[in-house]
């Protein structure tokens, strides 16, 4: 400490006693420092002769225990349950991470991603296992290693779909687009796990070589890129005279016989897949095929198609035969003799009616010619049926069976849909214009029971002797659940009586708490104090002034941080009333107000209309993210930033002021709260 | 990048809804045991789940009711259908005895489907438009696109087929 100047004579000569920590001015003698803080390290004796450093290890992040200075009184038992839950996920963490052998940049980043995700509270109602494994695959793919999800759910025995749930969700909250996972990250994996000794290169290469034929030809869209690895790994294995069996390709590749069996197949549909070996090696085909979905598809709309025109040729064909046989019965009769003359004629004109009946109405047809009328009408008749079939059944979406008592069905196909696209459009319209009622309210919600059947419902309702019955068979079903609801009515009952009865009511999801309503901010700060019993000690009279002088500030909602960190910076001011009344009280006015409009402006860009609280969290922790900003030493100097906001208030417009620009200081204190930064 | 909406809708696909589903509030307290006791088409499991599946067959639908007269009617094929087929049940509730009014009837959801007929490159999707669209091959084949004006959720196939869901 050179330059001291003794306070006492004005001397410059100080003396320093480390061993004693004082600080003595050689002239006059005053001491001028006591118990001066050194950095020096110390030894101590240990019982078996050795001696170690005196001191204690202090934790990188988080808040460790601070060091008492002469007490040793257990002040703050254990750490903030923010650091503990941070500690227990690095630990977590490297647990797992090393078990995937992850270097330690990997590891920190996952750990990175981990408190991004504590801080937008992600991991309530989640269990941490999940969550870790998560941050780690985050990683695994941001980094391009070949780890995959099932690994994960492989180490920690949970179903892979969940973790893939959890998975999504972070990525989605944390706004961070991972690449989409390319099969050959794979390929190295695994070919080293299938042992090809000295030929390993070689076979990956040929292998990598395979997947690029098979992204070209559209095979790898919507599969897992594992099954594809197998296949390719599969063969370009036996291409260079490995006996790899299928068995042992799928252990190490982690898919099912018979995934891997579908995608060899799907690729010997393909035309490279004759080609030899050296062709396949050289060549690169330019044409590309369909993915196997799209062609399966394709060939089942054809099969659907081809089935309709076969239905409707057998139609035809028992037609003709229906028609066939009438006619040889007409023949018959009219071969036997005519004598019954009336009843001829009343059977004729029947037999007539028959195959008019079973031709449809058709005109009426000479018994001579009957055959060939008959077939030729039958011809005309359903090629126009046939056309207009086929007309109908390419304009419906869903061409419904052919046949004579469909065609019409077939026809009216169509319509509902066309019908639906009309309501559709307007209930385009409702989504666009909100405010508009649905004018089919029926007066005071009264049922309206146009177009309802009674006899129908009546169908729907069981007579009494059914309604015995199924009761019986209901009892019997439920019997153990009736008997304990009839146990716990009993026990309520007994405890009732006991006067011990504790109402457990259904618990309420962690109901948010409601915005306060405020009309000044005042009036805010009190209530939120009364709900947060923060301090008794604050002087609300004063605060009443304060803001009083303030005056004007707008009403808002959901601005809960800004006050909590109002009535901090407030608490700290001992003496608010030392300073110039009016400033701090505009000030927190001023300040407020351009909070409300950021938040505001949010809101509108944000567009949903949830409750007013958590927007206004949820911003704030937004806009640290987005701004990156360390909370921490921007913090809290009071004084700092009541000049600041003296200083606008002088310019006398409401200028954006630094603090506005850094993302807003409250914001900066929430954070302070909770990281303990 | 911003989705465009194309200048001429005649590409000729109308997509079809398979699913409407829909609530409405019956305003009254109904005993659950009763009517699953009296009705031919009911089922109730209170062990298993604290409402009644009840089913008709025209409109085929079928509906959950729950004690505090709610109820969730799903399965129709348009709007006009599932607000018949509520109001039928709402009917058989009042005959079997309970004063079932028919309050706030509302769609809360509907699901359709459609076929592009041409095969969709799901990796390029999610690489131009990254900030809506979400493919896993991994954990699901098809890729969930979620657009924002009109809130929809699409799921894109490498078939060219689409299912599209929204809700209000």
């Amino acid at each position: 400490m050179t330059g001291r100047v003794c306070r006492g004579c004005g001397g410059t000569d100080i003396e320093l006693d480390a061993a004693r920590g004082d600080a003595v001015c050689t002239g006059c003698g005053s001491v001028l420092e006591d118990n001066i803080i050194v950095s020096e390290v110390q030894f101590v004796e240990n019982s078996g002769g050795g001696s170690s450093a005196v001191g204690q290890f202090v934790s990188l992040d988080g808040a460790g225990k601070t060091p008492t200075l002469g007490g040793g009184f257990h002040v703050n038992l254990g750490k903030e349950s923010r650091a503990q839950t941070l500690q227990n996920g690095r630990r977590h963490i490297h647990h797992l991470g090393s078990q995937l052998q992850l270097n330690q940049h990997c590891l920190d980043t996952a750990f990175n991603f981990f408190k991004m995700a504590v801080s937008k509270h992600l991991t309530r109602g989640r269990k941490m296992a999940h969550v870790i494994a998560a941050c780690l695959y985050l990683v695994c793919r941001t980094e391009g290693t070949p780890h995959m999800l099932l690994d994960l759910s492989d180490l920690l025995q949970v179903n892979v779909y969940v973790l893939g749930k959890t998975f999504l969700l972070l990525a989605r909250e944390l706004c961070i687009n991972a690449p989409a996972i390319d099969p050959c990250l794979y390929i190295p994996r695994f070919a080293h796990l299938l042992e090809f000794g000295e030929k390993n290169h070689e076979v990956s290469m040929t292998a990598l070589r395979l997947l690029q034929r098979m992204k070209r030809d559209w095979m790898h869209t919507g599969r897992r890129p594992s099954g594809l690895c197998g296949a390719a790994l599969l063969v370009a294995a036996r291409m260079h005279d490995f006996r790899r069996t299928v068995k042992e390709v799928i252990s190490v590749v982690k898919v099912c016989e018979s995934t891997l069996r579908k995608r060899l197949t799907e690729f010997e549909d393909t035309p490279t897949s004759q080609l030899t070996i050296d062709e396949f090696m050289k060549i690169d085909l330019e044409e590309e095929c369909d993915p196997p979905s799209y062609t399966a598809g394709q060939r089942k709309l054809r099969m659907k198609q081809l089935e309709q025109v076969l239905s409707k040729k057998l139609e035809e064909v028992e037609g003709e035969i229906s028609s066939y046989q009438d006619a040889i019965e007409i023949e018959l009769e009219n071969s036997r003799p005519k004598a019954k003359g009336a009843l001829a004629n009343l059977s004729k004109d029947g037999s007539v009616e028959d195959t008019a009946s079973s031709l449809l109405g058709e005109e009426d047809v000479e018994d001579e010619e009957l055959e060939a009328a008959a077939s030729h009408m039958n011809q005309d008749f359903y090629r126009e049926l046939l056309g207009g079939g086929s007309g109908s059944a390419e304009a419906a979406e869903n061409p419904e069976g052919g046949g004579r008592a469909l065609a019409l069905e077939s026809l009216l196909g169509p319509l509902p849909t066309a019908a639906s696209l009309g309501i559709s459009d307007s209930i385009r319209e409702c989504i666009s214009a909100p405010g508009r009622d649905p004018e089919d309210t029926s007066g005071d919600g009264e049922l309206d029971l146009s177009g309802i059947d009674d006899l129908e419902i009546d169908r729907y309702i069981l007579n009494e002797s059914e309604a015995r019955v199924k009761a019986e068979l209901w009892m019997r079903e439920n019997a153990e659940y009736l008997q304990e609801q009839r146990e716990k009515e009993a026990r309520i009952a007994k405890e009732k009586e006991l006067g011990i009865y504790k109402e457990h009511k259904p618990k309420k999801s962690c109901k948010r708490r409601e915005p306060i309503q405020a009309s000044t901010a005042g009036e805010a700060i009190e209530k939120m104090l009364e709900q947060k019993k923060i301090s008794s000690k604050i002087n609300y009279s004063v605060l009443r002034d304060l803001n009083s002088k303030g005056g004007g500030s707008p009403q808002r909602e959901g601005t809960r941080p800004a006050e909590r960190a109002s009535s901090r910076r407030l608490s700290r001011r001992r003496t608010p009333a030392s300073r110039n009344g009016a400033d701090p009280g505009a000030c927190v006015g001023k300040r407020l107000r351009p909070l409300v409009s950021t938040q505001t402006a949010k809101k509108a860009a944000m567009g949903e209309a949830v409750l007013p609280s958590p927007p206004a969290l949820g911003a704030e922790l937004v806009r640290p993210a987005a701004v990156l900003v360390e909370s921490g030493p921007v913090s809290y100097h009071p004084e700092e930033d009541a000049d600041e906001e003296e200083a606008d208030e002088e310019d006398g417009e409401p200028c954006v002021s630094a603090l506005q620009m850094l993302g807003g200081n409250d914001y900066g204190c929430d954070g302070d709260d909770d990281e303990g930064y | 990048m911003t989705p465009m909406t194309p200048l001429s809708e005649c590409s000729g696909i109308v997509p079809q809804i398979q699913n409407i589903v829909s609530t409405v509030n019956l305003a009254c307290r109904l005993d659950l045991k009763k009517i699953a006791l009296h009705a031919k088409n009911a089922e109730y499991n209170p062990k298993r789940f604290a409402a009644v599946i009840m089913r008709i067959r025209e409109p085929r639908t079928t509906a959950l009711i729950f004690s505090s007269g709610k109820m969730v009617c799903t399965g129709a094929k348009s709007e006009e259908q599932s607000r018949l087929a509520a109001r039928k049940y709402a009917r058989v509730v009042q005959k079997l005895g309970f004063p079932a009014r028919f309050l706030d009837f509302k769609i809360q959801n509907m699901v359709g489907s459609c076929d592009v007929r041409f095969s969709i490159r799901l990796e390029g999707l999610v690489l131009t438009h990254q900030q809506f669209s979400s493919y896993e091959p991994e954990l699901f084949p098809g890729l969930i696109y979620r657009m924002v004006k009109p809130r929809i959720v699409l799921l894109i196939f490498v078939s060219g087929k689409v299912v599209l869901t929204g809700k209000f």
